[in-house]
């Protein structure tokens, strides 16, 4: 888990408890300007490292072409047809000509699926894993955060134990191993979900029940397996956050008050869920990254099986697409949790120069 | 609400009167129960400030809880009964009743500049939650109430009840607390520490609001502190407390003024004053006892005391009350009986 960016901004004396919407236009535009310069950095250093690794596709392909009887000419002219073109210049022009098409949104087109546009292959993995990763976090979060409280409060009984051990052991198993227990079990041992690939076949793609339902049954196991790897890390922060607030004196002082119960509750836990939401911002900017095992074992063809693919087959174009991608999804979520946390913290929000 | 001085206590006859009797309040650890208020008897007149004064881990706190039959565990009140006027023994109180007293009977006042507030929602939302929480029909008025109390207080009503905790100082927020325990017209008031953490002027502002609340209101009212001079300035009582044990009680005057029982004399010695030789300020010999290292028999301060005598070691002083003055003290209860015979013979002469 990454570390929190909880600012506790400060003023004693200022009255204005909202920011004003200048102070708002100009917080979002100073963090889409730095998390521009952010992807640019990560755009020129992931250029410099494709280019650098050893192993030339291209290169690999005209020289097979060479061995296979073919002139120099010849060879240049059918790789170019099947690449649709030739990497000339030195690694500054290169380097120049990839921010240009950086700048109009093209990505450039793929070398392991020659001719195809690399922004289409990233969409269409996008889909295979957006919606099962994000259903993951979501429940996984929800989850973790409703146990976690309870673990808090029976936390001198067994019922925390149970559940504190419980967020310890899946925080603790890797999610490769959770995935393959759980197709070993419900895809073998008993087989009542499909072992892998995103639908059957059989069903017509669009809005009909069989194609949907299929869908539906073939995300299962992947979205549990993800629930289950993350949930971990949810009860336990939030146990420990819980018990934190627990502890802190307004709690005490509300009770002394005579707060209903249920109005205490809502204190303990919005204060204690706080922290959770830069978390949960990150992490719902990580899915765009994917997650390899899970698309490996489940044979789901998302963001992360693209990523494993592209480098495997050396496919510069899309590796550095790939990155852009999950760069992105980081520096947005980044900026989201800020104002999420400007939006839900009142002591972010008044720290105007924190 | 205008405030007249000249009748500052025109509430008073309605004030509550709270007694104290035989409160043991136990701590669990490692080492069993031990004892962290023993077997204490307090009385709090209507209408009075009583101050509780006391070293660190004195069972002050301990006791300022059980007021509100609150001591958070691993601690439990084993015995004894706080009866407070209007609403009983306040021991024998659990859950939603316990809940209503709480704020709306008995208002407690946490220490200063701690964070007895919710981070994140305003005051004027605490407020209202505490009036949802007991039942208030009509919130505009309690708003309008906190507003007046606010403003009484030299605030700006409005201002502070759309604020959040983190835009108050230290002593705006002692403010709020204040505003929060009488807001219900709650008649028994509880201050834990109300200057610990405030600089000297906002001290002296805070003491003179208590005062002053509590007389236009008629309260009953009981300060915790550690700080002499504070009670001194706004208490009509005062209790000392050593060991968990009431060691003396009585007019605030007159205990500062001629303190009976040997701990109260070396605090009061321990005090450095403004005009003299900062050297005559003479620290108490030791330390306070802990719950681990309070002895079993005997009396609990004999290790630091400068007139210990052989019975202290196996009998534990009873409190005795003597025109007005109790006291807990074996050579107190000495010197008594002498200043009885003395003033006898005098008589007889």
């Amino acid at each position: 888990m990454t570390a929190t960016l909880r600012v506790r901004a400060r003023s004693k004396t200022s009255p204005t408890s909202s920011a004003s919407p200048k102070a708002v236009v100009r917080r979002v535009a100073g963090h889409v300007a730095r998390g521009l310069v952010m992807i640019w950095v990560v755009a020129t250093i992931s250029f410099v490292i494709i280019r650098e690794i050893p192993g030339d596709p291209v290169r690999g392909q005209y020289e097979s072409l060479i061995q296979k009887g073919m002139s120099p000419e010849q060879a240049e002219r059918a790789t170019a047809v099947l690449y649709g073109f030739l990497p000339t210049g030195s690694l500054w022009e290169q380097y120049l000509g990839y921010m240009n098409s950086l700048l109009h949104f093209d990505l450039g087109r793929s070398l392991s699926t020659p001719g195809v546009e690399v922004t289409t292959l990233i969409g269409s993995a996008a889909r295979w894993t957006v919606l099962p990763v994000l259903a993951g976090t979501l429940l996984s979060f929800l989850l973790g955060v409703i146990m976690g409280v309870y673990a808090a409060i029976k936390r001198s009984g067994r019922l925390g134990d149970v559940l504190a051990l419980s967020g310890s052991l899946l925080h603790g198993v890797p999610v490769y191993v959770i995935g393959l227990l759980l197709t070993a079990i419900f895809a073998t041992l008993w087989p009542i979900m499909p072992s892998g690939g995103p639908v059957d076949v059989e069903h017509v793609p669009g809005l009909n029940p069989g194609y949907l339902g299929s869908l539906a049954h073939h995300a299962v196991l992947p979205v549990v397996t993800y629930t289950l790897a993350s949930y971990g890390g949810w009860i336990l922060a939030m146990k420990s956050n819980v018990v934190a607030v627990l502890g802190d004196d307004f709690i005490l002082a509300a009770e002394l008050r005579g707060l209903k119960r249920g109005i205490v509750f809502r204190y303990i836990a919005r204060n204690a869920i706080l922290p959770l939401f830069t978390i949960l911002a990150l992490s719902i900017g990580m899915l765009f990254g994917g997650s390899i095992f899970i698309e490996q074992i489940f044979n789901y063809p998302g963001l992360g099986l693209l990523l494993v693919g592209s480098i495997s087959s050396r496919d510069y174009a899309l590796m550095g697409g790939t990155f852009l991608v999950i760069t992105i999804g980081i520096v947005v979520a980044n900026i989201v949790a800020d104002l999420l946390y400007t939006a839900i913290d009142p002591r972010v929000r008044s720290g105007g120069s924190a | 609400m205008s405030p007249d001085p000249t009748a500052p206590t025109s509430h008073a006859h309605s004030a509550p009167g709270v007694r104290v009797r035989g409160l043991t309040v136990v701590y669990k650890t490692p080492m069993g129960e031990l004892p962290a208020v023993s077997n204490v008897d307090l009385t709090l007149a209507p209408g009075t400030i009583t101050g509780v004064v006391g070293e660190s881990g004195s069972g002050k706190s301990t006791l300022a809880l059980c007021l509100l039959n609150a001591v958070q565990p691993p601690g439990r009140i084993a015995a004894g009964s706080v009866e407070i006027d209007g609403l009983g023994d306040v021991v024998e109180l659990g859950g939603e009743e316990l809940r209503r007293a709480r704020g709306r009977h008995v208002g407690y006042v946490f220490q200063a500049a701690q964070n007895s507030l919710n981070p994140l929602k305003t005051i004027g939302k605490q407020l209202l939650d505490l009036g949802r929480s007991h039942g208030v029909a009509d919130l505009r008025a309690l708003v309008r109430d906190a507003k007046d109390l606010l403003a009484r207080m030299g605030m700006d009503g409005a201002r502070v009840l759309d604020s959040y905790q983190h835009e108050l100082s230290g002593g705006m927020r002692q403010r709020v607390g204040i505003m929060l325990a009488l807001v219900l017209n709650a008649r028994v008031v509880v201050l834990d520490e109300p200057t610990t953490a405030l600089d000297m002027i906002t001290q002296a502002t805070i003491l003179r609001i208590v005062r002053e609340v509590h007389d236009e209101r008629g309260l009953t009212t009981l300060v915790i502190t550690h700080d002499v001079g504070a009670v001194a300035e706004v208490a009509d009582d005062l209790a000392v407390m050593y060991g968990g044990r009431v060691v003396e009680h009585g007019p605030v005057k007159e205990v500062l003024g001629d303190p009976r029982h040997p701990y109260t004399q070396g605090l009061i010695r321990a005090i450095p004053r403004l005009s003299g030789d900062i050297g005559e300020a003479r620290a108490l010999p030791g330390r306070p006892p802990t719950l681990g290292t309070l002895p079993a028999a005997g009396c609990v301060f004999r290790e630091r005391c400068d007139r210990r005598m052989d019975v202290c070691d196996t009998v534990e002083p009873v409190a005795l009350t003597r025109d007005g003055r109790t006291v807990a003290c074996h050579a107190a209860a000495e010197d008594a009986d002498r200043r009885l015979t003395a003033a006898r013979r005098k008589e007889f002469a």
